[in-house]
């Protein structure tokens, strides 16, 4: 006997597929599976089906109820997970549009440099120490071995508050006040980052500027030892494959005193504008502190040695960011700054 | 100092090419600054020699010269009538290039071909003293046709050292010389005199005194008779410009010259000038004047030392001669002076009247006293052989306190301590040795246990003082290439910032994530900032620290505050139609110290400022303004960060004459003063040409260092829920929001966790002169979940109290 099972699975099939959304698929559902429904139907009909044929065609019926269901279910969660095409075009979004902006401010370049070259010696073991800019004659010069009348004062023009107190001309005088605080200590190791002042104003210089010292003080430092960890720096600051050199020099703080170069950043060394052919390029003052200057800040120059060296900030920041007028750091123009 | 490398060969001899050299003198720490061409000039300028004169056919002023040029002849017009038949004289060829960029050309001239063009000094761009204008004529011979350049070295390159203030030594040809033998391993051989003396001692006719042995440790002097006083030789001329030295007279140019050879600044007198034929070195008597050379009548005091007759002064020591008694035509003796001074005296008094000159400078550094004989001797040599004197017997020699060589004891160990590497001990004496100084073993006491080297330091290198100065001398000469690339042994140590320095990248963190962008604006400022900042007259901030010697009055006097610094950047953007700034800085302001303080202090402070809109633009919506609640908004964004409370109050009338009075609050930090946030006055703003609202603000860093809290502090998680409740009030406008809050606090105890302001509202329905404020609060019980009824309670007592305390009605919403 036959109660039309196919033909109600098939139309079952075709509505649930056409169903668009949770609604109409509810309505399939009361009708194929409510009381009233098509396939509740089928089931009461079961009683006129011969005996014989009962059991399989109720089997048959139970299956169809059960994948009914499941169909239903199936197919809600898809639809569910689906937005209806009115709400997609509602809805929709011009993607190509700016997003709102938000402002991060910047940092000011110099401030990077400074953070990038401290992080570089707090990682080798260098603690970051301070003085004051305004500063006595006697750390900025006499301590450091540059008498009154001396000529290598001419290598820095300094202005003056009054005969013994003057804007430091270099960051050198925070050698002197570190070792004097901390005499008989050992090791030390500082750099000191700050801010200098010289008489001078054009394309190269500015009458404030930004410096960072470095000093290591121990029983058995070396000229080796300074030029190694210049080398490391330099390799972490300016890229792997640098070179460094160095050239004798004279700083009356340090004896023996170099000059030291970095092969140059913008050619590798080949020779370019930036570093007048030359292939390197000078970036620091470096030295095994004065035995005076030891000993005038506490320390037996017969017991330890110590390196110091000073870089301009500037200068590495003019390099690295490829600025040709230091002037610019200060005028703070917006548009640079962002 | 200028090398001319052919006149440095004179003293060395050198393998090296003259790039060679320059490398090798800088790797060695004589700096090679440059290495220029003396006077560059092309192959058609030849020497000539001039087979006959004649007059031009039709020219009056002109007359025809045959010139011989080697290959050939040619027929060449000339204005000058300062030759004569067998010149040697400069001939440019057809087609040569002159100095100043001219071509010369085959050219007719009324009718006769003139094939080149005799050239004069001025037309060779060379700057010589003449007699007579005209045709340069060459003294030397050379072989005709050779080119001019080759003949008068005047394509030789010449090496600009840039000296360290140390190496006075090399402030000298010979000094250089001895240097670039010490290097190459070459010989250094210095000028042999060959002088003539005659029969009169110089004793008769001359003499010394002096009066200031600690300012001039040795003056001697020479006298040579009977001179010609007129243009040095060519070839000695060419030689001093190639050095930079303008040629004067045979005899100044010999002093020139011999200061350039040996390092030691020499003086001529005109000895007929001299009163009573005597020199006494003393200091200036306060209000005497001199004529110097320049032409400058210098008013002198006893800090400046003089050479003066038996009368007056005729010379700054080691500065500058007199006028008086300058060397002129007439000039037919002279009193030659190479004396030693002291360094630091002449730098002061060539600093004071503003005199540098190549004297003071060699002085100031320190010359080698026992250079002076030389240089006299040398001196007297060439004046002799070019202006024909007679050099009378002897130099006086005053020399209070000979030169003693010192002796420094050096370590061979301590090379290898100071520079990480070993040196053979021979190759460290033979350094040594080869840069004049005398190496023996130290006596056997302090040589037994180690090697002790005694290292005698000869007097031209005056700027050896210790072991470690010897220890420089072998590493530089060996090249620092030597030096081996290692890191310091030892114990290992943390490195890090201070407390101040976190604080501070932290502050800088916080506030660029708010949109302010960083500054740093000069230490030093204009003092008319406080008359524009409209500060009262006893304002503690006018006492600023101010420079003696500023470069302009813009950069006048240190800092009290970073509000003028943030003003000028602010104008300078606005000048570029910036006009949306948000900008930051933190810096140090200096305040001048108490009476026995030599210093001032220093204290770092933070100023923010922002204008314009605060938000660029966005398609979605208008531009947003910023007011003074942005700015306190970022306020309270950098103290929250910090883990710091503050309170805002009003100021005093005068505290900040800068700003808005009734838009400004001083900030408090645990109950002290620590800044001040507000609008920039309207008419400061009106001043400085800035457009729109101006906010400021201005916080010390001392209180937030000590407050600040770096690490995050862990509070544990509610465990109830809490109940929200919503009450808005009205209240009279001039009732302040932080009251009510504070009184919201007090009735709401400890259950309540949290007030905030959410609304203010003006306008419909609220009474003239009152405002709506209106609060979210969140209750919670640590312990349990809280009623209705228990939060009721509280709401209740609340309504009460703000009806009590401000007459505050609760509002419907």
């Amino acid at each position: 006997m036959d109660l039309g099972i196919v033909e109600v699975q098939q139309s079952f099939e075709e509505e649930v597929c056409q169903a668009g959304d949770a609604e109409e698929l509810e309505k399939i559902r009361v009708r194929y599976l409510g009381k009233k429904g098509k396939i509740t139907a089928l089931m009461r009909r079961l009683g006129q089906v011969p005996p014989e044929q009962r059991p399989a065609i109720g089997k048959m019926l139970n299956r169809l109820k059960e994948h009914a269901e499941e169909v239903l279910a199936s197919r809600l969660e898809e639809l569910k997970s689906r937005l209806s095409e009115e709400r997609k075009e509602k809805e929709r979004l011009d993607i190509t549009l700016p997003g709102r902006p938000f402002q991060i401010g910047r940092i000011h370049p110099i401030t990077l440099i400074l953070e990038e070259i401290e992080d570089i010696f707090v990682s080798m073991g260098f603690q970051v120490a301070e003085g004051p800019d305004v500063e006595l004659d006697y750390y900025n010069f006499e301590a450091l071995n540059i008498p009154r009348d001396h000529p290598a004062r001419d290598m820095q023009d300094s202005f003056y508050i009054d005969g013994e107190v003057l804007l430091r001309t270099h960051t050198s005088p925070v050698q002197v006040r570190t070792m004097e605080s901390m005499a008989p200590e050992l090791p030390v190791r500082i750099i000191a980052p700050g801010k200098v002042y010289r008489r001078d104003d054009d394309v190269t210089h500015s009458p404030m500027f930004h410096q960072v010292e470095g000093l290591a003080v121990d029983r058995h430092i070396t000229m080796g030892d300074l030029k190694g960890t210049l080398l490391l720096f330099s390799r972490e600051m300016f890229g792997r494959e640098r070179e460094i050199r160095l050239r004798p020099s004279f700083f009356p703080f340090t004896e023996p005193s170099a000059e030291v170069d970095i092969s140059c950043i913008i050619c590798d060394g080949s020779g370019c504008r930036v570093c007048s052919e030359t292939g390197w390029l000078e970036i620091l003052g470096a030295g095994m502190v004065h035995p005076q200057v030891l000993e005038m800040s506490g320390y037996d120059p017969r017991e330890v040695t110590g390196y110091a060296f000073g870089m301009g900030v500037e200068r590495i920041a003019m390099l690295k960011y490829g600025i040709d007028d230091i002037r610019l750091f200060y005028t703070n123009d917006l548009r640079m700054l962002k | 100092m200028k090398v001319p490398y052919n006149w440095l060969r004179q003293y060395v001899e050198i393998d090296l090419s003259p790039e060679e050299l320059a490398e090798r003198l800088t790797m060695s720490g004589i700096e090679v600054g440059d290495v220029s061409t003396f006077a560059p000039l092309g192959e058609r300028v030849v020497t000539g020699v001039i087979e006959t004169l004649q007059p031009h056919p039709r020219a009056a002023g002109l007359q025809m010269a045959r010139v011989h040029a080697g290959n050939g002849y040619f027929e060449v017009a000339c204005g000058a009538w300062n030759i004569k038949e067998g010149d040697a004289v400069a001939l440019a060829l057809p087609d040569a290039r002159l100095p100043d960029g001219s071509v010369v050309l085959e050219k007719e001239i009324k009718g006769t071909l003139s094939q080149g063009m005799l050239l004069s000094a001025r037309e060779l761009a060379l700057e010589v003293a003449q007699e007579e204008e005209g045709v340069l004529v060459l003294n030397e011979r050379h072989p005709p046709g050779t080119p001019l350049s080759e003949a008068l070295f005047l394509n030789q390159p010449v090496l600009e050292l840039e000296l360290t203030p140390n190496r006075a030594d090399c402030l000298g040809l010979l000094g250089v010389a001895r240097e670039v033998a010490a290097l190459t391993g070459g010989r250094c051989s210095p000028p042999t005199v060959e002088l003539v003396e005659s029969g009169t001692s110089v004793e008769q006719k001359a003499g010394v005194e002096i009066l200031d042995p600690e300012l001039c440790p040795r003056y001697t002097a020479r006298m040579v008779e009977g001179v010609q006083v007129k243009s040095s030789p060519l070839n000695l001329q060419l030689k001093l410009l190639s050095a930079g030295i303008r040629p004067i007279n045979n005899i100044v140019d010999v002093t020139n010259y011999v200061m350039w050879e040996t390092g030691h600044p020499m003086h001529a007198f005109d000895y007929d000038k001299l009163n009573e034929g005597r020199i006494i070195v003393r200091r200036a008597r306060e209000g005497e004047t001199l004529l110097t050379l320049d032409g400058v009548e210098r008013v002198l005091d006893p800090e400046v030392l003089v050479i003066a007759d038996a009368a007056e002064p005729v010379g700054l020591g080691g500065v500058m001669g007199g006028e008086h008694t300058e060397i002129t035509a007439a000039t037919r003796r002279v009193l030659l002076e190479a004396a030693c001074f002291h360094p630091a005296n002449i730098r002061r008094t060539a600093r004071r009247l503003n005199l540098p000159s190549e004297a003071s400078q060699r002085f100031e550094k320190g010359v080698d006293p026992e250079g002076v004989i030389l240089s006299q001797d040398r001196a007297a040599e060439l004046i002799q052989k070019l202006s024909g004197g007679e050099v009378l017997e002897g130099i006086l020699d005053n020399h209070p306190s000979p030169y003693i060589p010192p002796v420094i004891h050096l370590e061979a160990e301590t090379v290898h301590k100071v520079l990480g590497y070993r040196v053979e001990e021979a190759e460290m004496v033979s350094i040594l040795e080869g840069l004049g100084l005398k190496v023996k073993e130290a006596e056997a006491e302090e040589n037994r246990r180690r090697r002790v080297f005694a290292v005698e330091v000869p007097s031209h290198r005056r700027d050896l003082f210790q072991d470690v100065d010897l220890v420089e001398e072998v590493a530089r000469v060996q090249g620092y290439h030597h030096i081996p690339s290692t890191l310091p042994q030892g114990v290992i140590t943390s490195g890090r910032r201070s407390r101040r320095q976190q604080v501070l990248q932290r502050a800088r963190e916080i506030l660029t994530a708010c949109g302010l962008h960083e500054i740093i604006t000069f230490s030093f400022i204009n003092p008319r900032f406080f008359d524009l900042m409209q500060l009262a007259e006893g304002d503690g901030r006018r006492r600023a620290v101010a420079l003696q010697n500023p470069i302009t009055e813009d950069q006048g006097v240190m800092r009290t505050t970073l509000v003028p610094g943030a003003l000028q950047v602010m104008q300078h953007n606005m000048n570029r139609r910036v006009d949306d700034q948000q900008i930051f800085e933190l810096g140090e302001v200096f305040m001048p110290g108490a009476e026995d303080e030599k210093l001032p202090h220093e204290r770092e402070m933070i100023c923010m400022a922002v204008t314009g809109r605060a938000t660029a633009t966005f398609w979605g919506e208008p531009p947003r303004q910023v007011d003074f609640y942005y700015l306190k908004g970022i306020l309270q964004a950098l103290l929250g960060g910090l883990g710091i409370g503050y309170e805002l109050e009003e100021p005093r009338e005068d505290e900040f004459p800068y700003l808005h009075p009734t838009r400004c609050g001083r900030i408090s930090i645990k109950g002290n003063p620590a800044g001040v946030i507000g609008s920039l006055h309207p008419s400061v703003a009106e001043e400085m040409e800035l457009r729109g609202e101006v906010l400021l603000a201005e916080l010390e860093m001392e209180p937030i260092l000590e407050e600040a809290a770096l690490d995050p502090s862990y509070r544990e998680l509610p465990r109830f829920p809490a109940v929200l409740r919503d009450a808005a009030f009205i209240i009279p406008a001039e009732v302040r929001a932080s009251e009510m809050l504070a009184a919201i606090g007090e009735c709401g105890g400890e259950l309540l966790e949290e007030a905030t302001l959410f609304d203010v509202y003006l306008g419909e329905q609220i009474p003239e002169g009152h405002k709506s404020l209106a609060f979210s609060m969140v209750f919670r019980h640590r312990e349990k979940t809280l009623t209705d009824e228990e939060v009721d309670r509280i709401q209740n007592k609340l309504e009460e109290e703000m009806y009590r305390r401000f007459g505050a009605v609760l509002r419907k919403l």
